[in-house]
């Protein structure tokens, strides 16, 4: 059940970094640090700590749930819910609008990273 | 089992001894799945342990604080829990105040008791037309030092006329505007600093009457209230006492409540 209220934006870099790995589908924890380590994930170090204390609050927040399915019983999987992906949503247009912005001001070259 | 196995599980130990820190609940509901977490990040070959160990390290120090402060948050700061104890500290403050108010108040009133007798035999007399300087005892009260209730009548424009007592080898005189209300009201119960004992520190509970008859005039009885005060200090320090008690039995209660009602893992 959903109890809580979602982030107002701009979302944390490790709420962001969840956001965007959860968006692929369903995830175990180290996939999840996995994706948020890579450049295109957000390139963040983040620990299992503030991984699943992460994902608590998330959950309070209605933005994750956890799938109930594992491949193995230490394994915890997680999907993004409906309001999840609206907030991430509204953040990639935040972020999109401010990259928009960096460019037109000669800050970024093209399409930035290649 | 693989090569990297034996190191492997003594940083699995050494993690798994290090999630003891964190909040039972947080504990209880991730533990597993952070050891596994840790355990697919070691297996991985991509992440050289060099880059790993400090990053767990580092998270280790951030998360802890950052959970446990979320566990005093959600155990501790619920808008009802703080509700009830602020409902509770108020109340104790009332009552508090009520302990040193009412005794206050009542050790006030009792310091008066043998001044309105005395006063009013004595103002009983003037208007019998006795003369003043025999109708007021014989003796000299210092009242810097002595707790002795003492007498003093004033003509009708308040000048001493005779005084049992002495402040500083003089008469004490009240406040004109003592004398207005008196010759209104007919009697005023104050509790007074003369001027003349303000470097001793001397107040003086005292009851001021009129005196009608053919030689109008006021009388005053009075006495030190040194003792009185002490009582009304003592008073002062154990309804202090009380509340600081109250108030610390709230906090102990509202912790104890928070921490048997706090959120379970699911």
């Amino acid at each position: 059940m959903v109890t809580g209220t979602a982030p107002a934006a701009p979302l944390s870099p490790a709420v962001f970094a969840i956001l965007l790995s959860l968006a692929e589908g369903e995830k175990h924890g180290y996939l999840i640090m996995k994706d948020a380590r890579a450049p295109q994930g957000g390139g963040l170090r983040l620990g299992p700590g503030t991984l699943y204390g992460s994902l608590e609050r998330m959950m309070r927040d209605g933005l994750v749930e956890e799938s109930g399915i594992s491949d193995d019983e230490r394994r915890r999987y997680y999907r993004l819910t409906s309001q999840g992906h609206s907030v991430l949503g509204a953040e990639l247009e935040r972020l999109d609008a401010a990259v928009s912005s960096a460019r037109s001001l000669g800050l970024l070259v093209h399409g930035g990273r290649s | 089992m693989t090569p990297a196995a034996p190191p492997t599980e003594g940083l699995e130990r050494i993690y798994a001894q290090a999630l003891r820190l964190y909040p039972a609940r947080f504990r209880e509901a991730y533990g597993a799945a952070m050891r596994q977490t840790l355990r697919d990040a070691l297996r991985d070959r991509s992440l050289s342990r060099r880059t790993l160990i400090p990053l767990v390290l580092r998270d280790l120090v951030t998360s802890l604080a950052k959970e446990h402060l979320a566990m005093l948050r959600d155990t501790f700061l619920r808008p009802a829990l703080l509700f009830n104890a602020m409902v509770l500290a108020a109340i104790s403050t009332v009552l508090a105040l009520a302990l040193y108010t009412i005794p206050q108040q009542v050790l006030r009133q009792g310091a008066n008791d043998p001044q309105i007798q005395l006063a009013g035999d004595l103002a009983a007399r003037l208007e019998q037309g006795v003369a003043p300087a025999d109708a007021v005892p014989a003796g000299s009260v210092d009242i810097a030092r002595s707790l002795s209730p003492f007498v003093i009548a004033y003509d009708d424009q308040g000048r001493p006329l005779a005084s049992q007592a002495q402040l500083d080898g003089k008469t004490p005189v009240p406040p004109i505007g003592v004398f207005n209300y008196v010759r209104q009201h007919g009697e005023e119960r104050i509790s007074w600093q003369p001027v003349l004992g303000r470097e001793h520190g001397v107040r003086i509970a005292a009851v001021v009457q009129r005196v009608n008859g053919p030689q109008p005039g006021f009388v005053l009885a009075g006495r030190n209230m040194r003792e009185v005060e002490a009582r009304e200090q003592q008073v002062e320090q154990m309804a202090g006492l009380a509340w600081i008690a109250m108030l610390g039995l709230i906090f102990v209660g509202t912790a104890a409540f928070g921490w048997t009602t706090r959120q379970k893992p699911a």
